[in-house]
C-alpha cells in the first residue's frame, strides 16, 4: 500500500481481475493465487490454456508452478536481488520503453545506476535462480505488451517488504507496462475488505481516502466536517501497537480480529496484553484475544448486515443483509454508533448508506460512489469514481500515471533479519491453505473443510527429514526464538532443502508463536516470511492418519 | 456497416466471432441447450440446440456454429420442433420423473425445457446403467447417476475452468457415468471441492449435499439475495439462499450460489470456502449476548446497556489517567467500509488519537 502511493501514487490494483484471461505474460510473485485466490487463479489457468506465459517466482513449488513455464524457485527473503538482476538485464540490453521513461517517471537514473552490480550471475549466487533463467525472463517481460505483475504477501511480509514493492514498479516503470488493459502491477488483497479497509482511513496515518493526518489542510477539513479538534500527530500501526502493547498502550479496542492468532511471536504480545488495563472487543465467535477482554459485543457476520466491500480490483460492492443476527447480536456499525454515543458523541446515523454517503462527501476518489448507484449497476463501482454520472475507473493510469510521475525508487538487497544459523538452521516461512481462512474461526466450524484439512501441518524437505530421523505423517516439535508448538510433520516435494512451511491456521498450533515480530520500515507489516526455526521428532508416535492431505506433491517415497 | 444475417424471419446483425446460439441469445429468441456453459468451450454434445440452416442439409448444434453473413436460420421450423420433441422424450425417459427433481437440489433445466418444448412424457423408462460412487466421503458434492445426462458439463468444467480434472467421464456405451481416478473419494483425488460441477449441472445430477437435520424448502422458492462474499479479495458476488421462515423467523441460508456466467469480478465461479463453508452463520458458538469480565475474572452475560457503560467508563478511564495516545484501536478488514469508517472517527473524533489500524496495510 505505502509502497504503491509511492511511486505511482494509488495502492491498489493497478488493472482488473476481467483482465487477466487476456494477458500474454503473467509474472506471480511471492503469491500462492490457486489457494489465497482461486477465483483469480482461474483467470491465470484461463490465459495459460489461452497460450499465455506463466512465470511463477515462489521459494516452494505450488499449484500455479505446475502450470508455469518458468519456476523460478529463489531462497525465501531474496527477491530484491531477483528483481534488480531483471531490471540489471532488461536495462543493459535496451528493452527500456525510453518514451514512456522520458514522458511519465522521474529518478531512472538512480535506478540504473542501482541495479548496476546485479548481473544474472550475482543475481544467481543471492537467489539460486539460474542466471539464463534470469534472462529469458527479463527479456519475455520487456517485450511482450500484454504483461501483467501479480504479486501477494510473499512480496509484503518481509522486513524488506516496500523494498519488494518498489522493485516490482521500477520493472514496470521502465517497460511501460502501465496504463491500458490486461497489464500492470497488481497486489492481490488477502482479506474481503483489505482495500476498503484502508480506502475508509482505518490507518495511522491517512484520513478517509488517503489525506495524511499531518497534512494541515486534510487536517482542517476534517476538523470542521467532524465539529472537534483532531491531533495531527500520526499513530501507531499494527506492528507497534502490538510492541507496545502493556507500555505505551494501555487500552485497545479491537474489532473483528484474533491478534493472538494473526500477529507474529504472541508470546510477547501475551505478556504485553496482561498490563494492559482494559479491552474492548467485538465479533461474532470468542477466540484466543478474548481471553484478554473486559467487555466483549457480540456481532453481526456478513450475511446479517448491510454495508459495502471494495475488492482487490477497487469495486466498490455491496454486501445484504440475508438473515437476522442470532440472539441479541448487533452489525459492528451499530455497536459502534452506540458505543461512541455512550462516550459523549452524538452519532445519528440510521442506516450504512447513510454512512457511506458522509464518507464520500470527504473523500473525491469515491465521491461519486453511493449504495444506490451500486446497487442500480449491479456490478459494483470500481473507484476513482468522483462525479455522480462516472461510470469508474477499469484500470488506472490511462491518462498519465496518477501521481504526475512515477517514481522510481533505487532499493539494495538486505538480506531477511532472521537468517538459519547452527541452533537454527532451516527457513521458516508461513503461509495460507485453501481449506481455511485466516484464524479460521469460520473454516474450522465448516464440517467439509475441516475434514479436507483437520490439523495443523508442516512441510519438510526429505533430506532435512532424513538427517533428523523423522518420516512422513509423524509428529514434531518446531521451535524457534520465540516459541514452540507441536504438529505433524508432512514430507513433501513442495519445499526445497532447508525450509519449511507452515499454515497459520490452527489455534492449537499456533505459527505465529515461532515469527518474528521485525517489522517492514515504512508500513510495519511484520516478517512473517522468513525465520530460523529448528525441528525435531516427537516421542512417543502417535499413529500416523492413513491419507492426509494438504499437500498435493507429497513425497511418500521411502526416505 | 455490419454484417446480418436473417433469423426467424427477421435481419439480425453479426457480432463478428459469435455463434448462433450466442446470437440468438443476444436478441432474445430462445433456444434449449443442455451442455453449453459461455465459460466452456462448444462441444455440440447435447444435440438440444439444433436448427436448421438454408442450404445445410442436417439440422446443426448452434452452440458450435459461428454465425456468418447471408445465413438463413430457423429455430423452430416443423423439423426442428419435431427434433427436440423426440431428444427431450428420450433424455426423460433415461431420468428421473419431474416430481423427484423437487428436492433441494438445484431446478432442472431438463425438465424445464422439455416441458417448454412439450415432449411427451409417456415413453417407457429405461432402467439405467450408470455407476455411481457410492459412500464418497467428501462433505460437499454428491453424484446421483439417476439424474446424470452425460452432457459433461461439469467435467469439463473441472478441466477448462478449474483446471484439475478430478473427475471424468469413465465406461462406454450406456454404462459411460461421471467417475474419479480409482473411484476414490473426492477428498482423495486433485478435487479442490470449488463446487463448479454442481453449479454448471443442469439436472441436479452434482448436487450439493445437505446435513440430514435441514429440512428446508425447495431450491426454487428459496429466496436470492446477491452479497459479496465475506473471505478474499476478489470480492465474488454470490446469492445467498434463503428460507425466510426457517429458525423462528430468523431466516437460514440453505445454500450459496453463484451469479450466471459473466457476473463480475468472478464470472460465476466461487471456491470451496465461498459456496461451501457458511455453517458459521448458524454455528452454535456464534456470540448472542454481550460479555463482561466480572470480579471473578470470568467472562459472564450482561445487558447491551451494562456492556456499553463498562465499555466506555473503561476507554475514558484509561484515556484520562494515561492520554488519548494510550488507547489502540485494532479495525478490521473483514468488516464494512462503513464500520472501518466508524473505527477512525471513534479514535480519532471521539478520543483524539490517531492510534487505529488494522492488520493488512501493506
Amino acid at each position: 500500500m505505502a509502497g504503491l502511493v509511492t511511486t505511482f501514487g494509488a495502492g491498489a490494483m493497478t488493472n482488473s481481475i476481467g483482465e487477466i484471461r487476456d494477458v500474454d505474460f503473467l509474472f506471480v510473485i511471492g503469491s500462492n493465487t490457486s489457494e489465497a485466490h482461486p477465483i483469480i487463479a482461474m483467470e491465470m489457468k484461463r490465459a495459460v490454456h489461452r497460450g499465455a506465459t506463466l512465470v511463477v517466482a515462489d521459494p516452494r513449488s505450488i499449484w500455479m508452478s505446475t502450470i508455469a513455464d518458468t519456476h523460478l524457485s529463489l531462497h525465501p527473503g531474496t527477491d530484491v536481488a531477483l528483481l534488480n538482476a531483471l531490471a540489471h538485464v532488461i536495462i543493459e540490453e535496451g528493452l527500456t520503453n525510453e518514451a514512456f521513461i522520458s514522458a511519465n517517471t522521474e529518478h531512472f537514473e538512480a535506478v540504473r545506476d542501482a541495479v548496476l552490480e546485479y548481473t544474472p550471475e550475482r543475481g544467481e549466487e543471492i537467489t539460486g535462480v539460474p542466471a539464463e533463467k534470469i534472462r529469458k525472463v527479463a527479456r519475455a517481460y520487456a517485450t511482450t505488451k500484454k504483461a501483467g505483475i501479480y504479486y501477494t504477501l510473499g512480496i509484503t511480509e518481509h522486513s524488506h517488504g516496500t523494498d519488494n514493492v518498489y522493485a516490482l514498479s521500477n520493472l514496470v516503470l521502465m517497460t511501460g507496462h502501465l496504463g491500458y488493459a490486461s497489464t500492470g502491477l497488481n497486489p492481490l488483497r488477502g482479506q474481503n475488505n483489505v482495500q476498503g479497509a484502508n480506502d475508509a482511513g482505518a490507518s495511522p496515518v491517512f484520513y478517509p481516502g488517503y489525506e495524511r493526518v499531518d497534512d494541515a489542510q486534510a487536517q482542517a477539513k476534517h476538523e470542521e466536517a467532524w465539529g472537534v479538534n483532531l491531533s495531527s500527530k500520526p499513530g501507531y500501526n499494527l506492528n507497534e501497537m502490538m510492541k507496545k502493547a502493556g507500555e505505551e498502550v494501555k487500552a485497545f479496542f479491537i474489532m473483528g480480529e484474533d491478534v493472538l492468532l494473526s500477529e507474529p511471536n504472541v508470546s510477547r504480545l501475551e505478556a504485553g496484553l496482561n498490563d494492559v488495563e482494559f479491552v474492548v472487543m467485538q465479533d461474532i465467535f470468542l477466540n484466543e484475544t478474548a481471553r484478554f477482554a473486559d467487555v466483549i459485543f457480540p456481532a453481526a457476520c456478513f450475511a446479517e448486515k448491510e454495508g459495502v466491500f471494495t475488492n482487490s480490483e477497487r469495486r466498490v460492492q455491496l454486501v445484504r443483509k440475508g438473515v437476522e443476527p442470532p440472539g441479541e447480536a448487533k452489525p459492528d456499525w451499530e455497536i459502534l454508533v452506540a458505543l461512541a454515543n455512550a462516550c459523549g458523541a452524538n452519532w445519528d446515523y440510521q442506516s450504512a448508506s447513510e454512512i457511506y454517503d458522509e464518507m464520500a462527501k470527504h473523500a473525491s476518489k469515491f465521491s461519486g460512489i453511493s449504495h444506490k448507484r451500486i446497487a442500480e449497476r449491479s456490478l459494483g463501482l470500481q473507484w476513482p469514481c468522483e462525479t455522480k454520472d462516472s461510470e469508474g475507473t477499469v484500470f488506472l493510469h490511462e491518462h498519465g500515471v496518477l501521481r504526475g510521475k512515477g517514481q522510481f525508487q533505487a532499493v539494495q538487497y538486505r538480506p531477511s533479519l532472521e537468517l538459519p544459523d547452527e541452533q537454527f538452521p532451516l527457513i521458516m516461512s508461513t503461509g495460507r491453505t485453501l481449506y481455511h481462512y485466516n484464524a479460521a474461526t469460520q473454516t474450522r466450524r465448516d464440517s467439509g473443510t475441516n475434514a479436507k484439512q483437520p490439523e495443523a501441518f508442516v512441510e519438510m524437505h526429505r533430506f532435512d527429514a532424513r538427517t533428523r530421523g523423522i518420516c512422513d505423517g509423524e509428529m514434531v516439535s518446531v521451535w524457534t526464538r520465540r516459541g514452540k508448538i507441536e504438529c505433524r510433520v508432512i514430507v513433501s516435494k513442495q519445499v526445497k532443502k532447508g525450509c519449511i512451511w507452515m499454515p497459520l491456521h490452527f489455534a492449537e498450533a499456533r505459527a505465529n508463536l515461532l515469527t518474528n515480530d521485525v517489522g517492514d520500515a515504512v508500513t510495519g507489516t511484520a516478517e512473517y516470511k522468513v525465520c530460523a526455526a529448528q525441528i525435531a521428532r516427537l516421542e512417543p508416535e502417535t499413529p500416523r492418519p492413513e491419507r492426509f492431505p494438504g499437500s498435493f506433491c507429497r513425497d511418500s517415497e521411502p526416505v | 456497416m455490419s454484417e446480418t444475417l436473417r433469423l426467424n424471419g427477421k435481419d439480425v446483425a453479426i457480432v463478428p466471432g459469435e455463434s448462433v446460439l450466442e446470437l440468438s441469445r443476444r436478441v432474445d429468441v430462445e433456444i434449449p441447450t443442455l451442455c453449453h456453459d459461455p465459460r466452456l468451450k462448444p462441444v455440440g454434445a447435447c444435440r438440444t440446440c439444433l436448427v436448421e440452416i438454408d442450404g445445410m442439409h442436417r439440422l446443426v448444434p448452434s452452440c458450435a456454429t459461428k454465425a456468418a453473413a447471408g445465413m438463413a436460420i430457423d429455430t423452430n421450423s416443423e423439423r426442428v420442433v419435431r427434433h427436440q420433441k423426440a431428444l427431450f422424450a428420450l433424455y426423460l425417459s433415461d431420468n428421473v420423473d419431474a416430481a423427484e427433481t423437487d428436492d433441494t437440489s438445484a431446478p432442472s433445466e431438463l425438465h424445464a425445457f422439455a416441458s417448454k418444448v412439450g415432449a411427451p412424457t409417456t415413453w417407457p423408462k429405461m432402467q439405467h446403467k450408470r455407476f455411481q460412487r457410492a459412500g464418497d466421503r467428501n462433505p460437499y458434492i454428491e453424484y446421483r447417476a439417476d439424474r446424470c445426462i452425460l452432457c459433461a458439463r461439469c467435467t469439463r468444467y473441472c478441466e477448462e475452468v478449474e483446471s484439475v480434472s478430478a473427475i471424468t467421464l469413465a465406461a462406454r456405451g450406456s454404462e459411460t457415468t461421471i467417475a474419479t481416478s480409482d473411484n476414490r473419494s473426492l477428498l482423495d483425488t486433485t478435487c479442490e471441492l470449488c463446487g463448479g460441477c454442481v453449479d454448471v449441472c443442469p439436472t441436479g445430477a452434482m448436487a450439493e449435499k445437505k446435513p440430514l437435520s435441514l429440512s428446508l424448502l425447495p431450491a426454487r422458492e428459496l429466496e436470492k439475495v446477491r452479497t459479496t462474499c465475506n473471505y478474499c479479495g476478489v470480492g465474488c458476488q454470490m446469492d445467498l439462499n434463503i428460507d425466510r421462515m426457517a429458525n423462528d423467523g430468523r431466516g437460514v441460508v440453505a445454500k450459496i450460489t453463484s451469479p450466471d456466467a459473466g457476473v463480475l469480478p468472478n464470472d460465476g465461479n466461487l471456491c470451496v470456502k465461498g459456496r461451501f463453508a457458511y455453517q458459521f452463520i448458524d454455528h452454535a458458538d456464534r456470540l448472542t449476548k454481550p460479555l463482561v469480565r466480572g470480579e471473578d475474572g470470568e467472562l459472564a452475560e450482561s445487558s447491551w446497556e451494562d456492556a456499553l457503560r463498562i465499555a466506555s467508563e473503561g476507554l475514558k478511564r484509561v484515556a484520562a489517567r494515561h492520554g488519548a495516545d494510550s488507547l489502540s484501536f485494532v479495525s478490521s478488514s473483514r468488516c464494512t467500509g462503513e464500520e472501518n469508517y466508524l473505527v477512525q472517527k471513534l479514535s480519532r473524533a471521539v478520543f483524539g488519537t490517531n492510534n487505529v489500524h488494522q492488520c493488512a496495510a501493506t
